[in-house]
C-alpha cells in the first residue's frame, strides 16, 4: 500500500509551477493549487497568500471524492471536471492524471471558457510529468533515517504536553 | 501514503480518527486544537450537521516543525461515526497513513464498536488496504463512565490482534495526547521501512521557509460551520473580496473609458477601498504596465498592494515603489517567472526559451585586413 507514496522532487516543481504560471497568466485566472486526491497540497501559483492552501486541499479533494461516489451513483466512473460558481469568485478542478486534481479560482475577469480551455492544456501537460514522476519514484533509494523517526519522537514530547 | 515534498521541504501524513458515532473522535481533535501551541496547528475545520454531528469530516493539519530539514506535517482526519454516513465516510480513509479506533468503552455500546470496525475492515478492503499493514492505535475512550467494560473484556472483543491501546477520556484529555504521539511515531516507522520513500537528507534550510509552512497558525478560533454555509474562513475572505471588489470595479469602469472616480463618487463606493480613495488613480489607463506585473509575483507577503491595483499605480507613479518589490522573496533556485506569453496568445506546445544567439564579436578579419591595410601603406609610404 505504501508502495505509492507521493514523492515531489524539486525540479518537477519547478516544472509543474512554470506551467501553472503560465496558465494563469494565459487565463488571467487569480490562483491555482495542484492538489493530491488525498487532500495533499503539492504546489500552488498565484495569488494565494490570503487563501488558508493546507485546508482548501483538504475541502478540494474531499468535495473531488463526494462527486466521484455520485458519479458512481448515476453509472459514471468519474466525473473529470468540477466548476463552482459563486457571487464574484468560480474554482474550476479538473482530474490530472489518475491521483490529482487541478483547482484554478477566477473572478469575473476573465471567463469559464478561457479556464476551461487552458485547465485542459496544462492538466495533460501535467499529466505527462506525474507519469514520469511515478516510474521516477519506483527507483527510490531507503526509508527516513532512524534519526528523523528518534528527533521526531523527542518533538512530540515537548509538544504534546498535558 | 506519505507525501514528501522536496521543493516545499515537507513531509506529509494522512491520519484518520475511526469508530462508532458518538465515541469521541471529533473531542479528541477538539482536545488537541485546545492545548498544541497555535504555531504547531493550524485552523480546525468541521464538515458538521446543525446538531454538530459530523457529516463527512473534521480536519485539523499539525505541524510539529522542522526534523532535518524537512517540516514535518500531520493530517488528522475524523470519519462521520453514524452508520447512516458510510459513503462519506469511506471517503476519508483514501490515502491514509495511520489509523486512531476510538471506541467507546460502556457496555451497551459494544456493539457498535465490533459492527465499526467489521466496518472500517471492509472499507479499507475497498481501497485495496489490509488492515494488518496499517499502523493503528486502538483508543478506549470514556473511562470516566460507570458502566464501563474492564480492560480485558474490551480486548478480548476488540484487539485480537494485539495493537497498541490507551485509555482515555477524551473530553479531559486524558490519554488523548499518549495517542497521538503512539500513531505519530507508528506511522513515521513505517515510513521508514518503506523501501520506496527516499532518503531525506540533512541539508539546512532557511529558517524563515519552516515558518511560513504555518500560514493559518495564528488563527484560533475553531469553524464550526454547518454545511449550509461555506466553509471558507471568513476574515482573510472579507479582506480579499473587499481589495478585489474595488480593483475589478475600477478596472472595468477605466475600459468603458469614463473616469472611474467620478463614477465611483457617484455611485459612494469611494469608502469600501483606500485603493481607489487617490483620485489620481483614473490618470492611469488599466493596460499600463503596472497593470502588467503578473499576479504570480506578489506570492509571499500580505503588505504589498495588489500588482495592477489603483494603490500600486499610485505608489508606483510617486516611486514609493518599484516592480522590484513584486518580486517573491528569495526561495533559493526558484525559476524566474515565465514572461514569454501574454493573454490572448495561445499556449505554445513547446515552450522551450527562445536561444539567445551568442553576442557578435568583432570579426577578427577586419581587423587583420585593417593592419594589412597599414601594412601596405607603411610599405609603399602611401598617408
Amino acid at each position: 500500500m505504501n508502495d505509492d507514496n507521493l514523492i515531489i522532487y524539486e525540479e518537477e516543481i519547478e516544472k509543474i509551477d512554470s506551467i501553472l504560471a503560465r496558465m494563469l497568466k494565459g487565463a488571467e485566472a487569480k490562483c491555482a493549487l495542484l492538489v493530491d486526491k488525498d487532500g495533499h497540497l503539492i504546489t500552488r501559483q498565484g495569488f494565494t497568500h490570503s487563501l488558508d492552501t493546507t485546508a482548501l486541499a483538504a475541502l478540494l479533494a474531499g468535495s473531488f471524492a463526494s462527486t466521484k461516489e455520485i458519479a458512481r451513483l448515476v453509472g459514471e466512473s468519474e466525473f473529470s471536471v468540477l466548476f463552482h460558481q459563486g457571487k464574484k469568485d468560480h474554482i474550476h478542478m479538473s482530474l490530472v492524471g489518475d491521483r490529482s486534481i487541478l483547482a484554478v479560482i477566477f473572478d469575473d475577469r476573465t471567463t469559464i471558457g478561457m479556464v476551461r480551455l487552458y485547465a485542459k492544456e496544462t492538466a495533460s501537460e501535467l499529466a505527462k510529468i506525474f507519469a514520469s514522476l511515478k516510474s521516477r519514484a519506483h527507483s527510490g533509494g531507503p526509508g527516513l533515517t532512524d534519526e528523523f523517526t528518534a528527533s521526531a519522537g523527542h518533538k512530540l514530547d515537548d509538544i504534546f504536553q498535558d | 501514503m506519505v507525501s514528501i515534498n522536496y521543493a516545499a521541504r515537507e513531509v506529509t501524513c494522512k491520519i484518520v480518527y475511526y469508530g462508532p458515532g458518538l465515541s469521541g473522535k471529533t473531542t479528541n481533535l477538539l482536545y488537541v486544537h485546545k492545548k498544541v501551541p497555535p504555531t504547531t496547528r493550524g485552523k480546525m475545520i468541521s464538515l458538521a450537521t446543525e446538531a454538530d454531528r459530523t457529516l463527512y469530516f473534521d480536519f485539523l493539519p499539525i505541524n510539529i516543525g522542522a526534523i532535518n530539514g524537512f517540516a514535518a506535517k500531520f493530517q488528522l482526519y475524523t470519519v462521520p461515526g453514524q452508520v447512516y454516513y458510510n459513503a462519506t465516510r469511506k471517503l476519508v480513509l483514501r490515502g491514509v497513513d495511520g489509523l486512531v479506533f476510538v471506541a467507546d468503552s460502556q457496555a451497551e455500546k459494544m456493539d457498535e464498536n465490533i459492527e465499526s470496525l467489521t466496518n472500517l475492515k471492509e472499507n479499507l478492503a475497498e481501497y485495496g488496504y489490509n488492515i494488518d499493514d496499517l499502523p493503528i492505535v486502538i483508543q478506549y475512550n470514556k473511562r470516566d463512565l460507570t458502566g464501563i467494560l474492564s480492560l480485558p473484556e474490551l480486548e478480548a472483543k476488540l484487539n485480537p490482534s494485539g495493537w497498541k491501546y490507551f485509555e482515555a477520556e477524551a473530553v479531559t484529555g486524558k490519554g488523548v495526547f499518549d495517542t497521538l504521539k503512539m500513531i505519530i511515531k507508528l506511522v513515521l516507522e513505517k515510513a521508514k521501512n518503506s523501501r520506496n520513500t527516499p532518503q531525506v537528507s540533512r541539508e539546512p534550510v532557511p529558517a524563515n521557509q519552516a515558518q511560513a509552512e504555518t500560514p493559518a497558525a495564528a488563527q484560533d478560533s475553531v469553524t464550526q460551520q454547518p454545511v449550509t454555509a461555506g466553509v471558507m474562513a471568513t476574515d482573510a475572505m472579507a479582506v480579499r473580496q473587499a481589495v478585489y471588489n474595488a480593483n475589478t470595479r475600477s478596472s472595468s469602469q477605466e475600459e468603458e473609458g469614463e473616469p472611474a472616480v467620478e463614477k465611483e463618487v457617484e455611485y459612494g463606493m469611494l469608502k469600501e477601498s483606500k485603493a481607489i480613495d487617490e483620485p489620481l488613480g483614473s490618470q492611469f489607463p488599466a493596460n499600463s504596465d503596472a497593470g502588467a506585473v503578473s499576479e504570480s509575483e506578489i506570492e509571499g507577503e500580505s503588505q504589498r498592494p495588489f500588482p495592477g491595483s489603483t494603490t500600486s499605480r499610485i505608489l508606483r507613479r510617486e516611486r514609493r515603489i518599484t516592480v522590484s518589490d513584486f518580486q517573491p522573496a528569495s526561495r533559493g533556485n526558484e525559476t524566474p517567472p515565465y514572461r514569454g506569453h501574454f493573454a490572448g496568445e495561445a499556449i505554445r506546445k513547446d515552450s522551450a526559451p527562445v536561444q539567445q544567439l551568442p553576442t557578435p564579436i568583432m570579426a577578427p578579419a577586419q581587423r587583420i585586413i585593417k593592419k594589412k591595410q597599414g601594412f601596405f601603406k607603411r610599405l609603399f609610404g602611401i598617408k
